[in-house]
């Protein structure tokens, strides 16, 4: 009997030095997957979307019972905000013009802002949230690479943490990785000034811009947009709105706590932005310093502003 | 039928746990409160009670694999809870009175313990920093009300399912 104890302590044993090791390599190396896990990623996320479809048609007829609840309250304030809306679509469409004659003047062909839009479907979230992710039906035969943009009609939601052929994973903004960084423009009054996203307070449910030339003026109510300068991101992205503006804890730059456009509890369908400008390996992407301009022609690297 | 209907319904929550995640976070009050839904070691643990805890073993490292695999990219995690969990309730059987509100208390005590490891898991490995009241308070408190709920409204028929089988398999041998 003893004998037989023996064994299976063994066994356990065996087991648990195996369970850790499985563990510690799989924490290691979570960018790319390997290749049955590739396989059984596409296999369940085809699955999963196949569900995710009546799923999504059942919470948008919660969503449409709901906004239909609130339709004449909205009315009456999308009344009042029409007229306004008139005169700036007239506004918009001449300096949209002005703008295209002004780049033919020039010989500016490409910008920061411009990118592909690509429509993903979200066919699931992590179902304990204990890391902030979701999995879109759109992979790398799309063409969607690592550290992409992805935004909901609101606002930047997160960029692409894993690739897989027939499906992705989206890192949201509220994460919980210090590594997690996109560098933003303020829309200042008269400058714009530059900061970037780094972490979330649990607490206040807001994302923490920081970085910002203590030189420069920044107050509550202005809007945060993604700068384009971090190598990835298109520009121009809207991100969220500052609600409150501090020194940080060395108080040599300040810091500013931006409420999140975007909504990153219900999502159905999302954009995943491909910027047209060469994508450089900067603080958004993985930050591995390779020269990756010198590939193509250098006339679309070299412009870094407007 | 009844055969292939037991590994059928434990795909089906499976897939459907994602869909309900995505409700989650929702803001209460002035707090975010997350809902996790645990829907199929829930299941799996009513398996192990009711059918048999070797077969609840195999489906729960099987399932643990694909989760581990699909959603959490660290391999080893839940394929590990999982069986862990369901030979336990197995295990139990010897003690408890079988009755369905004995083994809705039980499962949900199983599932707080699962809860409880894996939130100090992830705190060890720097993946959450929020504090253990925090934890206690937006995380495991709603999680543990939606899965009441969810066996309120479904025990009985994951019973009455595995009654069905149960019955079936001893007609096949006699």
């Amino acid at each position: 009997m003893p004998h037989f104890m023996n064994k299976k302590l063994i066994l356990l044993l065996v087991g648990m030095i195996f369970l850790v090791a499985l563990i510690s390599f799989s924490l290691r190396d979570r960018q790319n997957a390997s290749l049955p896990e590739q396989f059984i990623k596409d296999t369940v996320g085809f699955a999963q979307s196949i569900v995710a479809k009546p799923a999504n048609y059942i919470t948008g007829i919660f969503n449409n019972i709901n906004s239909l609840l609130n339709t004449y309250e909205e009315n009456k304030r999308l009344k009042m905000r029409l007229e306004d809306f008139a005169v700036l679509q007239a506004e918009v469409n001449t300096l949209q013009s002005e703008n295209e004659s002004l780049k033919e003047l020039v010989d500016k062909e490409s910008s920061l802002k411009d990118y592909d839009p690509l429509n993903a479907t979200v066919i699931a979230r992590n179902p304990d949230q204990w890391e902030e992710k979701i999995i879109l039906n759109r992979g790398s035969s799309q063409g969607v690479k690592l550290n992409m943009a992805v935004m909901s009609s609101q606002g930047l939601i997160g960029k692409i943490s894993l690739v897989t052929p027939f499906t992705s994973e989206v890192e949201l903004l509220n994460t919980n990785n210090p590594n997690y960084r996109v560098s933003a423009i303020v829309q200042g009054e008269k400058k714009d000034v530059f900061g970037l996203i780094e972490g979330y307070d649990v607490e206040r449910n807001e994302l923490i811009l920081k970085r910002i030339d203590s030189s420069f003026e920044v107050n509550v109510g202005e809007l945060v947009v993604s700068s384009g300068l971090g190598g990835i991101f298109p520009k121009g992205i809207l991100i969220g709105e500052i609600t409150e503006v501090t020194t940080d804890d060395f108080g040599l730059t300040k810091m500013a706590y931006v409420k999140p456009a975007a909504d990153f509890s219900m999502l159905e369908d999302v954009i995943i932005a491909k910027r047209n400008a060469t994508i450089i390996d900067g603080s958004d992407g993985e930050g591995t310093n390779k020269d990756l301009t010198n590939k193509t022609n250098s006339e679309s690297a070299n412009e870094g502003e407007e | 039928m009844i055969r292939f209907l037991i590994p059928f319904v434990a795909v089906a929550l499976f897939l459907l746990e994602p869909e309900f995640a995505l409700f989650s976070p929702i803001s209460w009050g002035d707090g975010v409160v997350y809902l996790v839904p645990r829907f199929v070691i829930l299941y799996l643990i009513f398996l192990s009670i009711y059918y048999s805890r070797k077969r609840a073993c195999i489906y729960g490292l099987l399932f643990g694999l694909l989760y581990d695999v699909f959603y959490i990219d660290i391999i080893g995690l839940y394929s590990f809870l999982y069986p862990l969990v369901c030979f336990i309730a197995g295990s139990s059987v010897k003690f408890i009175h079988q009755h369905l509100s004995v083994t809705t208390i039980l499962s949900l005590v199983l599932v707080a313990l699962m809860e409880l490891v894996l939130y100090y898991f992830f705190y060890f490995i720097n993946f959450t920093t929020i504090p253990f009241t925090d934890f206690l308070s937006n995380r495991l408190l709603p999680t543990m009300i939606a899965n009441l709920l969810f066996l309120i409204m479904l025990g009985w028929a994951f019973k009455y399912l595995i009654n069905a089988r149960l019955l079936q398999r001893a007609r096949d041998i006699s």
